[in-house]
């Protein structure tokens, strides 16, 4: 059962797009796995379409309504009614790729995580620690710092804190720190400074969708050595 | 009581005979009616988010992408203006990030209709009774205090996050979240109320 949600100004601030691109797929990842705040997130939805209609009408320029006609008719289709509309998979994603195929952590995952895998593939896995591997994704943005992280059974991960504000939501498996447990759908809050330390429990390894403001003004050679997921160190 | 729902109703209709039927004197009905609130949501004598000539701009793909996607719009899931309303946030998010893409992006193909995913498949089993909530939704933003609507309009209409909105106007951050749970509270409670009835 999922526990911990993103709050109701984090939802507003889905629903209304404001919140940034990273956040919003960590958001929208949970929403797939939660019925709670998908109805939550209705409602705020409802509240745009109730500000759009009560909104003081400005009129459009005069060709308005002819040029959409113009660009609809100019469709090769002849327009619509085309049924919902589905981009369709990324080539990449649809590269051979057998070991992200048979990885049991990766074998049910939302679906707007498995088209970030799609783009990302073959994850290539780097080693933190004994306990923690952990695979950068790029998710066409630069503002926070998006990453699997995987922790082995029963596996440690050193106490940290980190500069910016940090999503976790867990995908696959468990993990627990000083204030609970935490299993597939937990969204997880954390401010700069808070310290924690996560621990995987015995029998399942875990795997988490982490989302982490990344320090501003980094560039170039030594970018590295504040890049948040170095606080991460051996335990 | 009945004339704001019957209006939504209408539109509704419009919409599936668009995406049924391609029928265009449904959808010209629909422009004349939602191309002057799309414009006025984002650019108006009290809030500017947008230029006149972007807003104009955004009319324009907001109301193409509801031709393209009214097939795909299921009254007894939303309301017309539900519909078109996540319709137009995504529009816009899409505008604003096709404006502050660096060059270098890194060719990742997760698109605004993958995170903001509203297909049925997306949606929860017990959707909201909107035929009768979306009348009430309209007459609960009206009886928020000012300062409470202040923040949802700078919220929605501005595309502002919380600390955007504290640091304009000059209110912790704290007040701004309060405010806009008080908001959410207060709208809820006049669902539930009238949903009772
Ligand atoms: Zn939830």
């Amino acid at each position: 059962m999922i526990r911990h949600h993103p709050d109701n100004n984090l939802l507003v601030e889905y629903a209304s797009g404001s919140l940034p691109w990273a956040m919003s797929l960590a958001v929208s990842a949970h929403l797939q796995l939660c019925p709670q705040c998908r109805r939550e997130n209705e409602h705020l939805n409802h509240i745009g379409g109730g500000l759009l209609e009560g909104c003081e009408p400005q009129e459009t320029t005069g060709d308005a309504l002819d040029r959409l006609m113009q660009r609809i008719d100019a469709e090769p289709t002849a327009g619509g009614a085309t049924g919902p509309e589905r981009a369709p998979e990324s080539p990449k994603s649809r590269s051979r790729n057998t070991r992200d195929d048979r990885d049991p952590a990766l074998a049910r995952l939302p679906r707007v995580i498995r088209k970030l895998i799609g783009d990302n593939r073959p994850l290539k896995w780097r080693r933190v620690s004994p306990s923690l591997k952990t695979t950068r994704l790029t998710t066409g943005q630069d503002r926070y710092e998006v990453a699997f992280q995987r922790i082995c059974r029963g596996g440690k991960v050193v106490e940290h804190d980190h500069r910016g504000r940090e999503v976790t939501l867990v995908l696959y498996g468990s993990f627990s720190d000083a204030d609970g447990v935490y299993t597939p759908g937990d969204f997880l809050l954390r401010e700069p400074g808070e310290v924690h330390q996560p621990i995987a429990t015995q029998d399942q390894e875990c795997l988490c969708l982490s989302v982490v403001e990344a320090p501003v003004h980094v560039k170039g050679p030594l970018g590295w050595l504040v890049n948040p997921l170095l606080s991460f160190r051996p335990a | 009581m009945q004339q704001t729902q019957n209006r939504d109703d209408d539109w509704s209709k419009l919409l599936v005979l668009v995406g049924t039927r391609q029928d265009r004197s449904a959808f010209e009905r629909l422009f004349h009616h939602y191309a002057p609130l799309i414009k006025g949501f984002h650019y108006s004598r009290s809030a500017q988010a947008f230029s006149s000539e972007a807003a104009d701009e955004l009319v324009q793909e907001v109301m193409f992408r509801v031709w393209r996607k009214a097939a795909s719009f299921d009254p007894s899931r939303a309301s017309a203006n539900t519909w078109i309303y996540t319709i137009m946030r995504n529009c816009r998010i899409d505008m604003l990030r096709r404006n502050s893409r660096r060059q270098d992006a890194d060719g990742c193909d997760v698109e605004v209709d993958d995170i903001w995913d509203e297909s049925p498949e997306s949606q929860p089993l017990l959707v909201l009774q909107h035929r009768r909530s979306q009348r009430d939704i309209s007459e609960g933003l009206r009886s928020l205090p000012a300062e409470q609507s202040h923040v949802l309009e700078k919220a929605y209409m501005e595309g502002k996050s919380h600390s955007e909105i504290s640091t304009e106007l000059g209110l912790p951050l704290g007040t701004v979240k309060s405010r806009v749970r008080l908001a959410l509270k207060k709208l809820e409670a006049i669902l539930s109320k009238q949903g009772a009835s």
